[in-house]
């Protein structure tokens, strides 16, 4: 098979031979239709084992404390989503979601496939784990939630004294982890994996 | 047996060479969303031969869940933007914030940096994304001649910049921890702020319904 289609725009166009580094694109859209270099499971498997084990802490330990008419407060992320339960749980539940929730399962998700491809398994679980994957992609937002830590933390230098705590380094690693599993990932090879039986 | 092997196999496409450089909806081609992987449309009705997955040759009702989403969005926009977000408890005084007026803060605070950001993210972001996908929606459905590529740029970038209108929810959530156990100041969200929640989301679902393909199937001739 020597042709491929965008997902984009429904060409169908000549599979290129790609040197490394080179990316493919659709000469209609313009849009990427692959990459030269083949997804690395062994490398996504050890990047999204780390983000499982930075996850714990970077939701849980303190990200800033404020110093506010003599009263130190510090805060994680987690208890500033599970605050707002009562007051808005709509508002909650998007927020646990995207930050929390999201890149939390899309690592485990990506562990999951990627040790079925080191380990050469194809159990039944995958094709749901692989659908959800391509889903979550979408719903991981840390790089959001790190700039609007950025600007919270604007707003709050007006009112009181700022000092960054551990938490945020964990979460900083944890963002950084998750964007290069993503930039890694290719949603056709691991598909290409699991039906080539 | 062997009929079933017979249609398997010529399900797959191949058997016969597609021609590059036409839609793939035009040799009776389809690709699953799922595995990235192409299929006859005459044989595969309901499912992808590849991973079983149900198949259709464009997103079922795409421009119609686009436009149920975005009616909701466009109802939500007004309370939103009408009533307060936060409200800030000071000394058992609450003092309610709308988006705008927050934004007027952060300027009148000398942050207009800050203040861009936002005004970018919990206000242009919703209004445009809510426009740019209705006329694409549009000129898919009444095939108006607008240059494909312009409407595929448009519907990229609102797809990306979309997420960024959640920035607003986890600044309040981030305010709501920081300020919890003070007795001099507190913060908690207002009726806006579960609207502006309705309005990014369905906006993200519904770029996320629309299906790019149609843009091109409105305009084979262009090219």
């Amino acid at each position: 098979m020597n042709t491929i289609i965008c997902r984009h725009c429904d060409l169908v166009s000549e599979r290129p031979v790609l040197t490394k580094g080179y990316v493919a694109k659709c000469a209609r859209c313009q849009h990427t239709l692959y990459k030269a270099k083949a997804a690395n499971a062994k490398k996504i498997l050890a990047l999204a084992l780390t983000a499982l084990l930075l996850a714990p802490p970077a939701f849980s330990f303190s990200l800033v404390s404020v110093h506010l008419l003599g009263v130190t407060e510090q805060t994680n992320l987690l208890q500033g989503a599970l605050l707002l339960i009562d007051f808005a749980p709509i508002v909650a539940f998007v927020v646990i979601f995207c930050a929390v929730v999201a890149p939390v399962l899309l690592a485990a998700c990506m562990c999951f496939s990627s040790a079925c491809i080191v380990l050469n398994k194809r159990p039944h679980l995958l094709s749901p784990v692989l659908k959800m994957t391509s889903l979550l992609i979408h719903w991981s937002m840390l790089e959001v939630y790190i700039v609007s830590f950025m600007v919270a933390l604007f707003k709050l230098n007006s009112y009181a004294d700022l000092y960054y705590d551990n938490g945020l380094f964990f979460l900083v690693a944890l963002l950084i982890l998750n964007m290069s599993m993503i930039c890694e990932y290719s949603n056709a090879y691991y598909w290409d994996f699991f039906t080539n039986e | 047996m062997n009929t079933a092997m017979l249609i398997i196999g010529t399900s797959l496409p191949m058997n016969k060479p597609l021609k590059s450089g036409l839609s793939a909806i035009q040799q009776d081609t389809q690709l699953c969303k799922v595995c990235d992987r192409a299929s006859s449309i005459s044989l595969n009705k309901t499912h992808c031969p590849h991973c079983g997955t149900p198949i259709s040759v464009r997103t079922k009702h795409s421009i119609q869940k686009t436009w149920a989403l975005l009616c909701i969005a466009f109802i939500f926009i007004f309370p939103a933007n009408i009533y307060p977000i936060t409200y800030l408890l000071k000394n058992n005084e609450a003092y309610p914030d709308t988006i705008f007026s927050g934004i007027m803060t952060l300027v009148s605070t000398g942050m207009t940096g800050i203040a861009i950001i936002v005004f970018v993210a919990s206000m242009l972001v919703p209004v445009l994304k809510i426009i740019a996908l209705a006329v694409i929606s549009l000129a898919a459905h009444f095939k108006w001649k607008i240059n494909p590529k312009t409407q595929l740029l448009a519907y990229t970038i609102v797809d990306w910049i979309g997420r960024w209108s959640i920035l607003d929810l986890f600044v309040i959530s981030i305010m709501m921890a920081v300020f919890d156990k003070g007795n001099f100041l507190s913060v908690y969200p207002g009726i806006a702020a579960t609207s502006f929640t309705v309005v990014v989301i369905t906006t993200l679902f519904a770029a996320q319904s629309f299906d790019t393909r149609l843009i091109w199937d409105a305009n084979l001739d262009a090219n």
